[in-house]
């Protein structure tokens, strides 16, 4: 045990004085974090924005309209001359654009139908979608409210009322209808919070890319001579597997430690229990991950071999564990996503930080990847005897 | 031969089709410095690899000091030390720091390991640079500490594979000045090389290996005198003429 703890200590060693390694393992991990948070987290309402062209400038209907766009919260008007929408269009820039025809104000005003339209590329992407809804909803209200208009003006018309009395009358009617079908939304806990939605799937992909640089420690151990050195020396290579098994549990204990306080200090995630327990999680994780390292290490024979093995493994098991995008149950997908560590350490991970639920819970999660070590263990050393002989 | 203190009994060991070592038998005596000569592709290397027990034999066997390397591997390398023919050090760490590891490895207790290593860098001349990164040690220095790890832990028998190759005279002659010492304490040695003179100085005896095979076993003396006189033939002109003139891969 000393020996393999010696083992681990000089690992330790060489990978501290890698400052190019260091900071990959160590701040990488942050910087992604933020980026993540700041892309997709800290907001979880839709904000949009609506590209308008009016060829209707002077009319009051198409004013009205654009004045009702404006009034929704979280939807940004930007008006766009006709030419300009459609070079946007060609080149993407935009999705999707909604045009006032020059006419609209005029036939409203003579009784004639009118139509707007809305150019798009493609279903005009999600944003788009959910803007051409609101946008389709007001035109609704608007028609409505013009039909309303245009029925109390034929049947007062008789009693000779003023343009203005019918204006008044309509818009109190409107004003006090009472819906006959509404929705009611009502508010069931808060908005899940993306900092625990991404945090697990980083922390662990993270670990994973451990694989690589454990891969290539090993293949460079051997590729410079110090390992079949070691096979000469009294130490075991059981010692040796378990020595640098520990060194690289514990570079992917402290690059989980410090993503987790970082989360703990900046965004107040944890419990002090979740936070003990989910460290306990990452240590078995970085344990399953440490073991895989040191099977393609020892079939590795050249450094591309380490690292590309490495990288096909651990995108594999990211994708496949639901890091970047959700597998829905029922699917081919979440069968096969089985196949992946990540999804057991995530749903864990989910379990305990989401949840607050206690590791008693996640046992079956704990259970496998306490299996995936001993199994990686041996098949490694098994492969690593095989290989240097 | 009296007090043998190493034997490798008929060992073959090929690597796919290729037969890498054929039937090699000898046995070196405790105290001796054994000299294995051989062109490229010989098979020196591989069979001190299977003398140092990281390769397994095909067929044959193996005893160090009365440990058979087939069942008891773990007895057999506690009593022998290797210096590998490439550099196998840990660059990024010191000179102190790969002599302590390999002590600590060689079953030497921190104290123990830290001694021998001042010990061993004072006879390699290195004892002002312990603390200096391998990585900015020139090719000679890389050499001695080589040399320096191979000795910890007071192995019994050490493998000795080109220990001198590339490097300036006065790494050299330390070198053999060391390797001298070490016999005179009655230090077993097997050693490699392609430096006939080297071998000549050194070694007690010299086996001459080819195409996987030992061809020719012999004190220096004794080979000289195989082909002509003594005083007149060199052990380069007994190499080639056992193993020819054609050139090797």
């Amino acid at each position: 045990m000393i020996k393999s703890l010696h083992v681990a200590l000089l690992e330790t060693k060489i990978f501290l004085k890698d400052k190019a390694g260091l900071a990959f393992s160590l701040l990488l991990p942050i910087a992604i974090f933020s980026l993540m948070y700041g892309a997709f987290g800290g907001q979880t309402l839709f904000y949009g924005t609506a590209h308008v062209v009016n060829l209707d400038d002077s009319g009051a209907h198409a004013q009205s309209l654009i004045d009702q766009l404006n009034e929704v919260e979280n939807l940004d008007i930007v008006m766009l001359t006709e030419a300009e929408a459609q070079r946007k269009l060609d080149r993407s820039d935009i999705l999707i654009a909604f045009y006032i025809p020059e006419d609209f104000s005029a036939d409203i005003e003579s009784g004639q139908s009118t139509q707007l339209s809305i150019r798009q590329r493609g279903n005009g992407g999600s944003e788009g979608q959910i803007t051409a809804s609101i946008f389709r909803s007001i035109v609704e209200g608007m028609n409505q409210q013009l039909q309303v208009h245009a029925k109390v003006a034929t049947s007062v018309a008789a009693s000779g009322a003023s343009q203005q009395q019918i204006n008044t009358v309509v818009e109190n009617y409107t004003a006090t209808e009472q819906q006959t079908v509404s929705v009611n939304t009502l508010e069931q806990g808060e908005s899940p919070d993306p900092v625990n939605e991404f945090l697990p799937g980083i922390v662990t992909m993270f670990i994973l890319f451990g694989i690589s640089m454990n891969a290539r420690a090993l293949y460079e151990e051997r590729k410079r001579g110090t390992l079949e050195r070691l096979i000469t020396t009294r130490l075991s290579i059981t010692q040796m597997f378990a020595g640098k098994f520990i060194a690289y549990v514990l570079r992917g204990f402290i690059q989980t430690l410090i993503l987790f306080s970082l989360a703990y200090a900046v965004f107040g995630m944890f419990t002090p229990a979740s936070f003990f327990q989910a460290l306990v999680l990452s240590l078995m994780f970085s344990g399953a991950a440490g073991s895989f390292g040191l099977i393609i290490g020892s079939i590795s024979k050249s450094e591309g071999q380490a690292i590309w093995m490495a990288v096909f493994f651990t995108m594999t098991m990211v994708m496949l564990g639901g890091t970047f995008f959700p597998i829905q149950e029922g699917t081919v997908l979440h069968y096969i996503s089985k196949l992946s560590l990540n999804t057991y350490i995530n749903d864990a991970l989910k379990s305990i930080v989401v949840h607050n639920n206690s590791l008693a819970s996640v046992w079956p999660e704990i259970l496998i990847m306490a299996g995936v070590i001993v199994a990686g263990l041996l098949l490694s050393r098994y492969l690593f005897r095989v290989i240097a002989t | 031969m009296p007090d043998e203190f190493l034997t490798a009994e008929n060992l073959h060991k090929s690597f796919n089709e290729v037969r890498a070592v054929n039937g090699v038998t000898f046995s070196i005596s405790r105290g001796e410095i054994f000299g294995l000569l051989g062109p490229n592709g010989a098979g020196k290397t591989t069979t001190i690899r299977m003398l140092s027990t990281v390769l397994e034999p095909d067929k044959g066997d193996v005893n160090i000091g009365g440990y058979s390397t087939r069942t008891s591997a773990a007895e057999a390398r506690a009593i022998l030390g290797v210096c590998p023919q490439d550099l196998a050090l840990y660059e990024d760490l010191s000179a102190m720091d790969n002599l302590v590891f390999f002590g600590r490895m060689s079953g030497l207790d921190s104290k123990a390991a830290k001694d021998q290593a001042e010990t061993n860098l004072k006879l390699m001349g290195l004892a002002d640079r312990a603390k200096g990164k391998i990585a900015k040690f020139s090719g000679g220095m890389k050499r001695r500490i080589n040399l320096a790890v191979s000795l910890m832990g007071n192995p019994e028998l050490l493998f000795l594979d080109e220990p001198t190759v590339g490097i300036d005279p006065q790494s050299r002659n330390n070198i053999y000045e060391t390797i001298e010492g070490l016999r005179d304490k009655g230090m077993t040695i097997l050693y490699t090389t392609h430096y006939m003179e080297e071998a000549d100085r050194l070694c007690n005896r010299v086996a001459i290996m080819d195409g996987g095979q030992i061809i020719a076993m012999d004190t220096p003396e004794g080979l000289k005198k195989q082909i002509g006189d003594p005083g007149k033939v060199t052990l380069e002109d007994v190499f080639l003429h056992h193993t020819g003139r054609s050139l090797r891969d």
